[in-house]
């Protein structure tokens, strides 16, 4: 075995020294580019109507145009930025449902995940070129990548039993993670079982009654992105100093992580490694007699890139599942392999036609098949399964896929042309090897440990990360980006792989930037600067963000207001806030649009987005909203 | 002793697809006994060798079973028992 740079020997060529707001696509594109051994060649031109405009080809196809547009309807000019997309969309609302403000995250989100779907879609177009498609375009938008970050939410949202109502102003904002100390520490806890919360609070002299009001709504932040704790639990936990929690911790079996920053992330002896290497890992088969069988050229079956090609999937909650269904939508046959008597968040509220709306969101495409994994015989029930597959995908815990005899090695020994994938936590499945196997790898320790919540904190003005599921989300789509970057190399060089991605790998490419600026190396084409304005305005109806970047846009903006902006905001702040109050959120941004101001009406509850008609192209109404998938291929 | 048990969507194929079911016991264990009693299946899927499923929470009114007596906890009369799904990480 081997590690190697996947697509050494393909090219991408744009306009990468793009101006902003489409920066931070482009500087994404480019470190997850380079970190894949792909060659860049900037051109001068980008297609009219897209916000980006690249080519992706490998030596063995023709170029794959990928379109990368503001909106889903490629009609709508209006302009638009990462924080405007936020809000468009529905993730400030999301986000802001912790706090009850309605604040941008504070990272480059919308982009990245825009910059990875583009990228994974000329990956994916170009496997479908190579198996016998005719295809040469691929086109993804801000819009629908926002959407589909949402997609639980949205599902949660608009179930056909008891909905969903959570948006920021309608929930009772109570004490939530993350936690402080006595000595001003900030942090995180963690259990996936009741017992250690209950030992935990127990002897942080917390009534086992508070533990057990607190647990359901600890437990539930994942899905519903509050967590509103009763205030004994922060005022018992208040009175003692980090090292005191931390000790309690270890003997009731609680995790605990502090909010650590960038710069704290970057000093780990990984990082620097991690971030040259971007967010996956392949290790390539080389060993004799393990070049792929012909299966590697399969035919496409279908009209998208992925379809004949056939996933097992054994993965639960969010991350691993997303990545499934990033394939499904590719046109893969994904298999969800779960526990006998089935996946029990198919009964999580709020339910839709017998399932939960949630649990649907990420794995209706799929054909569900029950086997005790647990068992001799259901083991070998996934070895036949994967004999005849071209992925086998897993999140499990590190180290259980050697106690399960489904180790990449137990099963590429039965198919060599397997892509052995996992989607984990941290960064490896060697958990002796891992200092930070103590910990559950879930979102929210992730965010505290990489730098991400504090990050988020910092602009946010809250005490720490995001309760939306910021890393569960990206992971999912690097982990399918992973596998399908497997499956290209495959076609072109014969072999099969292991791909690991990660939470942590999320984390990172998230932060690429920051830590280029953190290990002091030779300036980019990254021109950032932080915005005149950008802002959420009250109107006489609604909300409406608006952001300015540069003064041609404040001077835009004071011409369509008729009043004077110096670009020391400060003064005109207060103007600014009475002047929005004399219109609703609609007839602003109406007006703003036309002025060449980036704005949007800020969603406020999820069910509301159905019925915005530039968005209505990546919905589809049912028995709850679902999200369409976010790439065009021709 | 009347207590009404929200069954939930998973589990409604055993229950005849009845939402809310009246039932009486003294304490959870009972409940479920009587449950399994009546609708073959149910018991299975709510408890492993004594203790409820770690993906399953019984709340009795608003509290979660495991932070009282668990399967002992005592029940009065017009309590109602809701079983739901747990959901762990992400």
């Amino acid at each position: 075995m081997s590690m190697n740079r996947a697509l050494t020997g393909c090219v991408i060529t744009g306009p990468f020294e793009h101006h902003a707001p489409e920066l931070a696509i482009a500087s994404s594109l480019l470190y997850q580019s380079a970190a894949l051994g792909i060659k860049i060649e900037p051109s001068e031109s980008s297609s009219e109507n897209a916000a980006l405009s690249f080519e992706f080809k490998t030596p063995h196809t023709t170029p794959i145009i990928c379109d990368v547009g503001k909106w889903s309807d490629a009609s709508r000019q209006a302009l638009a930025t990462e924080n405007i997309m936020q809000a468009a969309c529905g993730l400030m609302s999301v986000h802001g449902r912790a706090s009850g403000k309605y604040r941008p995250l504070g990272l480059n989100y919308v982009s990245t995940l825009t910059a990875a779907l583009a990228l994974l879609g000329g990956v994916a177009a170009s496997i479908g070129q190579l198996r016998g498609l005719s295809v040469g375009h691929s086109s993804v938008s801000m819009a629908s990548a926002a959407l589909l970050s949402l997609g639980q939410y949205i599902a949660g949202a608009t179930a056909s039993e008891s909905p969903e109502a959570l948006f920021p102003g309608t929930i009772s904002h109570g004490h939530h993670p993350p936690f402080v100390s006595l000595d001003g520490v900030f942090f995180e806890l963690e259990t996936l079982n009741a017992g250690p919360w209950q030992k935990f609070w127990t002897e942080i002299g917390v009534s086992s009654t508070a533990a057990g009001k607190a647990w359901p709504a600890f437990l539930l932040r994942y899905a519903t992105a509050i967590s509103p704790l009763p205030s004994e639990l922060s005022r018992a936990i208040s009175n003692l100093t980090y090292y005191c929690i931390s000790q309690i911790c270890s003997r009731t079996g609680m995790s605990i992580c502090p909010l650590r920053s960038v710069d704290d992330r970057a000093k780990d002896d990984d990082c620097q490694h991690v971030w040259h290497q971007g967010p996956w890992e392949f290790v390539f088969e080389t060993s004799p007699g393990g070049r792929a069988s012909s299966r590697a050229s399969t035919r496409v079956t279908g009209d998208l890139p992925l379809s004949g090609f056939t996933i097992i999937e054994s993965c639960r909650r969010i991350q691993g599942p997303l990545a499934g269904h990033l394939l499904a939508l590719l046109g893969a046959t994904v298999i969800r392999v779960e526990p006998p008597g089935g996946d029990p968040l198919r009964g999580m509220p709020p339910m839709a036609e017998g399932c939960s709306a949630r649990f649907d969101a990420l794995n209706h495409l799929k054909t569900i098949r029950e086997v005790d994994i647990k068992s001799p015989a259901g083991q070998a029930e996934i070895k036949e399964l994967v004999r005849h597959a071209d992925v086998f995908l897993h999140n499990w815990a590190p180290g259980k896929a050697v106690l399960l005899n489904l180790d990449d090695e137990d099963l590429t020994s039965i198919n060599r042309s397997l892509i052995y994938a996992y989607a984990a936590g941290w960064a490896t499945d060697r958990a002796a090897h891992c200092p930070l196997s103590s910990m559950p790898g879930t979102d929210f320790m992730t965010q505290a440990y990489s730098g991400i919540a504090k990050k988020v904190a910092e602009t946010s003005g809250t005490h720490g990360g995001s309760l939306f599921t910021v890393l569960d989300v990206l992971g999912g789509v690097v982990a399918a980006q992973g596998i399908t970057i497997a499956l290209l190399n495959r076609c072109l060089n014969n072999v099969g792989a292991k791909v690991t991605s990660s939470l942590m790998g999320a984390a990172t490419l998230l932060c690429a930037d920051d830590f280029h600026d953190v290990y002091n190396l030779p300036a980019t084409t990254r021109k950032t600067s932080k915005s005149i304005i950008d802002k959420i305005y009250d109107t006489k109806q609604g909300k409406i963000a608006v952001e300015c970047c540069d003064t041609a846009t404040l001077i835009r903006l004071a011409e369509v207001l008729e009043i004077a902006i110096g670009t020391e905001t400060a003064d005109s702040e207060d103007n600014l806030e009475v002047l929005f109050l004399s219109r609703t959120a609609t007839a602003w941004a109406e007006v703003l649009e036309e002025a060449r101001v980036p704005c949007a009406v800020v969603i406020e509850n999820l069910a509301d987005l159905q019925n915005i008609a530039y968005l209505k192209a990546s919905l589809s109404p049912g028995s709850y909203t679902s999200v369409n998938s976010p790439w065009s291929f021709r | 002793m009347p207590i009404t048990v929200n069954i939930p969507t998973i589990l409604r194929p055993l229950t005849n697809n009845q939402k809310r079911i009246e039932i009486s016991g003294f304490n959870v264990l009972e409940v479920i006994d009587q449950l399994e009693h009546q609708y073959p299946g149910v018991k299975e899927k709510l408890i492993t060798e004594g203790e409820s499923h770690s993906f399953i929470n019984i709340y009795v009114n608003d509290d979660d079973i495991r932070f009282g007596n668990g399967l002992s906890t005592q029940l009065r009369d017009g309590d109602s028992l809701t079983i739901l799904p747990a959901v762990a990480g992400g």
